[in-house]
């Protein structure tokens, strides 16, 4: 029967020192696990960020600069039965004019940021350091989705409430049913996109996000609990 | 290129207690432990060039290895219940037939219920390395890591004590 002595960690130091270690590696095996292939969360999360990057931008580049746009609004215009088209179109190609910049910039922004944000992610700095920018590094393409889908909002909201605003200004009929059918369509929409990236973001970074954040909660949680 | 991967495994080869024992903290399975030392040995090697003597070989491996078990590696199999668990004890431990290797094993077994920045003080610990090393490896202050680490001493000693 074993005494509580035996359980003291300092007295067990030096059999952990000295334990034996069955099956260890020779080096040639040593030397073919360097062509394997690395399994890594940064990788996984490196990978999913350029596709996001790439898709995002793309859905942005097609909504911003499509040339369809411009003959499905003028077919819109012409169902709300509104006049004047081309004063309307002038003053809602100012506003996307505008959009499309704001869109170019914030995509060169992020680019640079997210790959700065990489690059800090260093394997040799601290636990704590670690976490933090790798954390860092999601949240800056979580940033650009972010800024990408305001953007978005802005621009429906915009291409919205301008029409209603030119229908009143207009006097046209409000019960007009393309006119309800645009904004059902357009409530709707929004609240499928964000259905939908709510649970992507929940699926692709659920898992490693709350073990990154709960690390560093008990590394913080171990510095602040020394006077207690 | 060749001599250089030849240099490196022959000081991972003379090293690979550290990473064995990282390996064997950090996960649940052997096919799990396995795939473990070779990611952290693969992420020493992509780091191996900026190392170059630059620091103590201990203090670079325990970084990469611990920042690789506990940030970067992602686990194939699940985590197991409590009986595979054991089982999985059993089995790894099966040449453990003296008391000081029971023990050891014991300690593992212990060391793997505690969160993973705990592990990681607790190894260190009993690696004898120095609250400094053990601060500094983890972002935390000395004085914090000294606390802690008594704390855990009595954690420890009554989770044997209750596991034995």
């Amino acid at each position: 029967m074993p005494n509580s002595e035996d359980f003291d960690i300092d007295s067990l130091k030096k059999s952990w020192q000295e334990q034996v270690i069955s099956d260890d590696y020779n080096q040639d095996e040593i030397e073919v696990m360097l062509n394997k292939k690395s399994r890594n969360y940064v990788k996984y999360i490196l990978w999913i960020s350029v596709a996001e990057f790439i898709i995002f931008g793309i859905i942005n580049f097609i909504a911003l600069f499509s040339s369809s746009f411009h003959t499905d609004f003028t077919s819109i215009l012409n169902k709300l039965q509104i006049r004047n088209q081309n004063e309307v179109e002038f003053s809602l190609d100012k506003i996307y004019y505008w959009i499309k910049i704001a869109s170019l910039v914030i995509t060169g922004i992020f680019v640079i940021i997210f790959y700065k944000n990489y690059k800090k992610i260093d394997v040799e700095a601290n636990l704590k350091k670690f976490i933090i920018h790798i954390i860092n590094f999601k949240k800056s393409v979580n940033l650009f989705i972010i800024s990408n889908i305001v953007l978005l909002f802005l621009f429906i909201g915009s291409f919205t409430s301008f029409i209603i605003f030119t229908i009143r200004r207009q006097n046209i009929e409000i019960d007009n049913p393309t006119f309800w059918g645009l904004i059902a369509g357009v409530t709707f929409s929004l609240l499928i996109c964000i259905i939908l990236i709510l649970l992507y973001y929940k699926i692709a970074y659920g898992i490693i996000l709350k073990k990154l954040s709960k690390n560093l909660k008990q590394l913080e949680k171990i510095d602040s609990e020394k006077d207690n | 290129m060749e001599g250089k991967q030849k240099e490196f495994s022959k000081l991972i080869k003379n090293n690979q207690g550290l990473i064995i024992k990282v390996s064997r903290l950090y996960t649940h399975s052997l096919e799990d432990q396995e795939d473990l030392f070779q990611e952290i040995v693969l992420q020493l090697w992509k780091s191996y060039d900026s190392f170059q003597g630059n620091s103590k070989i201990s203090t670079w491996m325990y970084r990469v290895a611990l920042n690789t078990a506990i940030t970067l590696f992602r686990k194939k199999t699940r985590q197991p219940q409590t009986d595979e668990l054991q089982d999985f004890h059993s089995k790894n431990y099966l040449e453990d037939s003296d008391e000081k290797q029971q023990q050891i094993s014991l300690l593992y077994k212990v060391i793997k219920m505690l969160p993973d920045v705990e592990r990681a003080i607790v190894m260190m610990y009993l690696d004898d390395e120095p609250y400094k090393e053990i601060a500094e490896t983890l972002g935390i202050t000395e004085v914090n890591a000294r606390v802690k680490m008594n704390r855990l001493k009595k954690t420890l000693k009554e989770l044997m004590i209750k596991h034995a």
